[in-house]
């Protein structure tokens, strides 16, 4: 791993890159580039960007058979950046490649930056990799306290519920648990906050107020009740559950029993891990946004002749954003062309309800108006306002799915996967068009579950202490043969019995047992309800 | 300074520990679905590919290829997982695992092989110890004082007595030589899943025998027959097909032939197996029987007939098992699919036929 200053030539282009980019407005943070070589890479990917990581048998497992690959040349060394984003960022570049590719992956590099600082998800920390590092020492620490065997063991056990870790869903912990500092808190704000509207908004009377929401005897002593049994709850554990958490890892790491060195290894790979749900959610705008700025940036030092090779970077760019189905999800070639053309749609004065509201179809085709926005300042707004789906659901129109060719596939794979005829609607000899209405409600169905299946912990007191799972319904089933050691697994780190109900059926791991029981099938809003009724929402009958 | 390098080397390492710890518990899965087929060369390390182990998560069951869990560790069919095992740590755990004796060789091996070692030296000889010699002179040189770096005297002088000679000592040691035959039925449809299984077990076979008597000391001879018999190249003994009559017994005969033609028969240990499908016609069982009988048991350390996927019981198999009941020397094993290649290899070298029957 050397410093980019090794390289004099690079670090010229570091500077010209960095030059650009302010000259282009640009707000990004501190960014420090690295040259590495291709194992060092490979290396740096398994352990997620960060340049170190605690022992462990899983990354060792990647990097052995990459290694193979890479040596038998079923895999390439070859990968243009890696960028761990966060203030300051940390981005590295391979020692292989030429000085245009050098240049086009630092103007990359910095579009990420930028749209880790503005996202709404707030993506973007101070010393992140620094406190990966320091993470690292404390779980290397770890591994002597608790010994090998057990290191591992939980290591491993770990590894089965880094899947389910959703920081930015709406069922996260912050918004499905009440702790005792939480509601404290809540209790202050909202006294406050009555105190501000009543003065403010309306005027006051309190005969009418208890006149239109006045409360029956049961009403009130059901309310006391459940105060009761949420500060009883609290007081015993911490913490209580008002809504189903999808955030289960995250959950697990800061109310499971852990020991010191159990909670070190959850820290770590809860903070290396939770990033990938921003990723997931932003991918398009955010590479979009990387390869937009990254076009301007190189356009420019190709103008002042600072890199040559300009068709070699052309080549480069078109393969990067070659058009795929949409199933595929190229984010390079979506993203890119969607902020080309949400600038025009700026620049044309069409994001305007004036525009909206016109009537005439060849007036709107020809819509040309000046708004004074500034475009660039508007796509801004729009990363600092809204994610991926926003994004689609806004901007992506039929007719754009059609031109970027999302809707396009091979005429044999079509024949292939037997798609109906009548989601069809245009077809040559070698390809089929697919039907965009369809294509974009698919498109934007992604973003509610992200291909993978949903669990939320729903009871944390179920059958005396044990944890209970939830799979949301999505009319697709789980692996049976998995489930079995993944609650063995969760059960390593809950301590107690651990139970998943999924599709009418609740497995259950206690005492060393695994036990399958046909259950009455509960919807997700049943258990939702139950719960805001401080109810349990799934009894055994 | 030195440059700080980003490498997983302790993790590499870890999985490489984990790999030899839990080698025992995959032993019975690398041997019945691991890629066998594809030895190192000999005495090299092996490469073992095996399904894939990934952590256990839940995840849809969309039929994406991916195995059936395994406690902490499920597989993944889809995806496979390369590791090198040298050659004799893997034979020595196999043996170990599946509780094989070493292979037979008292009493076989009359043959010594004698070695010369130069570990002893005297005065006199042919080949001339510098070294020591020099040494000897030096001292010598000190103490009459011809060299003394004080006085500038540098002198060395090499009388008689100074010079010492490496002294060859004869060695002997037992050596022991090993034929294995493999005799094959070629008018059996040996193509698909039944030739896998085949190429299997004689790999198997192949390496245990040289890991047991050392590579270069094993003569792997392989044979094949339909109405007559003859001999192959290793590569045609899976390639050559036949549509047509068969005679079993013509094979075993061959191999008695050769067996005391060709070798001496006291100092050699012989291996015999047989494949074929099992389907013999008219009295070739018993001719079969005979030869073993007079011929091959009383030279051979093992004696093995595997019959691969047959589709009845065949004469041999129950002619062979009503004979040889229980024997040292003569097993019989059939295999229907890969999960069996651990039974059969346990059938062929275990210490006791019985223990492995049903």
């Amino acid at each position: 791993m050397l410093s980019i200053k090794s390289d004099p030539r690079i670090y010229e282009l570091y500077q010209r890159v960095l030059h650009h980019a302010k000259t282009f407005g640009r707000h990004f943070p501190e960014i420090r580039f690295f040259i590495l070589d291709g194992l060092e890479f490979a290396s740096l990917l398994e352990k997620n960007v960060y340049p170190a990581s605690p022992l462990n048998i899983w990354e060792g497992k990647r990097m052995v058979n990459k290694k193979r690959r890479i040596e038998t040349g079923a895999e390439s060394s070859l990968y243009y950046e890696v960028v761990q984003t966060g203030n300051p960022a940390y981005a590295y570049l391979n020692k292989f490649n030429t000085p245009m590719t050098q240049a086009s992956v630092m103007a990359h590099v910095v579009g990420h930056c930028e749209f880790s600082e503005l996202n709404i998800l707030k993506d973007s920390s101070r010393d992140r990799s620094e406190y990966v590092m320091f993470l690292v020492r404390k779980v290397d620490l770890s591994r002597n306290q608790m010994g090998e065997y057990h290191y591992l063991n939980y290591w491993n056990a770990c590894e089965s519920a880094v899947d389910l870790i959703a920081p930015n869903s709406q069922f996260n912990l912050e918004r499905s648990l009440d702790t005792e500092t939480l509601m404290s808190y809540k209790v202050e704000e909202t006294s406050e906050n009555k105190v501000k509207t009543t003065k403010s908004l309306m005027p006051f009377s309190s005969t009418l107020s208890f006149m239109i929401t006045s409360k029956t005897k049961t009403d009130v002593f059901k309310e006391e009740v459940n105060k009761k049994r949420r500060q009883e709850n609290l007081s015993r554990v911490g913490y209580t559950l008002k809504a189903p958490c999808q955030d289960v890892f995250n959950f697990l790491r800061n109310y499971a029993p852990t020991s010191k060195g159990e909670k070190a290894i959850m820290d770590y790979l809860y903070t290396t891990h939770y990033p990938q749900d921003f990723v997931l959610r932003t991918q398009i705008m955010n590479e979009g946004w990387a390869m937009y700025w990254e076009k301007k940036i190189m356009l420019e030092l190709f103008k002042e002749k600072s890199v040559k090779g300009i068709i070699e970077y052309a080549k480069i760019f078109s393969g990067v954003c070659y058009p795929r189905p949409y199933f595929y999800r190229n984010p390079y070639h979506l993203g890119y062309n969607l902020w080309n053309h949400i600038e025009q749609l700026y620049k044309d004065g069409k994001v305007t309800l004036e525009y909206q509201e016109e009537k005439d179809i060849e007036k709107k085709e020809y819509w040309k108006k000046e708004t004074g926005i500034n475009p660039i300042k508007a796509m801004e707004h729009l990363i600092e306002t809204i994610t991926d789906y926003e994004f689609l659901r806004r901007f992506l129109s039929h007719d754009l799915i059609h031109e970027l060719h999302l809707n396009r596939i091979d005429k044999r794979y079509a024949e292939y996967l037997r798609i109906p005829e009548k989601n069809i609607v245009d077809a040559d000899k070698n390809w089929v068009w697919l039907d965009p209405v369809l294509v974009k409600t698919d498109m934007l169905n992604f973003f509610t579950h992200f291909g993978r299946p949903r669990i939320f912990v729903i009871d944390t007191n179920f059958m005396d202490g044990g944890l209970l799972l939830y799979h949301r319904d999505d009319n697709r089933e789980l692996r049976k043969d998995w489930i079995k050691p993944t609650l063995q697994n969760i059960n390593i780190i809950w301590k107690n019995s651990v139970h998943i109900i999924s599709k009418g059926m609740l497995y259950s791991f206690s005492g060393g047992k695994y036990s399958e029981t046909n259950i009455r099938p509960v919807s997700f809003e049943e258990i939702t309800e139950r719960m805001q009724k401080n109810q349990k929402p799934f009894r055994v009958e | 300074m030195t440059e700080d390098k980003i490498n997983s080397n302790e993790s590499e390492g870890a999985f490489n520990e984990f790999i030899q710890d839990t080698i025992e518990d995959l032993l019975n899965d690398i041997i019945n679905r691991g890629g066998l087929d594809r030895f190192g060369d000999k005495g090299t390390d092996i490469i073992i590919e095996m399904d894939d182990i990934v952590p256990p998560t839940f995840i849809y069951d969309d039929g994406s290829g991916f195995g059936p869990g395994r406690g902490k560790k499920p597989g993944r069919e889809g995806e496979k997982i390369r590791f090198n095992l040298p050659f004799k740590s893997f034979m020595e755990l196999l043996a170990e695992k599946l509780n094989l004796p070493n292979l037979t060789k008292e009493g076989k091996g009359k043959i010594k092989q004698i070695s010369y070692t130069f570990k002893t030296f005297g005065p006199t000889g042919v080949i001339l110890d510098k070294k020591r010699t020099f040494k000897r002179a030096l001292k010598t040189s000190v103490w009459t004082g011809l060299y003394n770096p004080d006085a500038a005297k540098y002198t060395v002088l090499i009388r008689r007595r100074d010079k010492r000679f490496k002294l060859p000592k004869r060695e002997e040691k037992p050596k022991y030589h090993a034929v294995v035959f493999y005799m094959g039925d070629i008018s059996y449809s040996t193509f698909g899943e039944r030739l896998e299984l085949e190429k299997r077990i004689v790999n198997f076979i192949h390496h245990w025998i040289d890991f047991n008597y050392g590579p270069e000391n094993v003569e792997h001879r392989f044979f094949v027959h339909d109405v007559e018999a003859y001999e192959v190249n290793p590569e045609d003994f899976y390639n050559i097909n036949n549509a047509g009559g068969t005679i079993a017994a013509s094979v075993f005969d061959l191999i008695n032939k050769i067996a005391f033609n060709e070798y001496v028969v006291p100092a050699t240990n012989f291996y015999a197996f047989y494949f074929g499908d099992g389907e013999l016609f008219g009295n070739d069982a018993q001719d079969i029987l005979k030869i073993i009988d007079t011929g091959l048991r009383p030279i051979c350390n093992r004696i093995g007939v595997v019959e691969v996927k047959p589709s009845t019981e065949s004469h041999l198999k129950r002619a062979l098992n009503d004979r040889f009941y229980n024997d040292s020397i003569i097993r019989v094993c059939d295999i229907q699919n890969r999960d069996q290649t651990v039974n059969v290899i346990k059938t062929l070298f275990g210490e006791s036929n019985a223990e492995h029957k049903k």
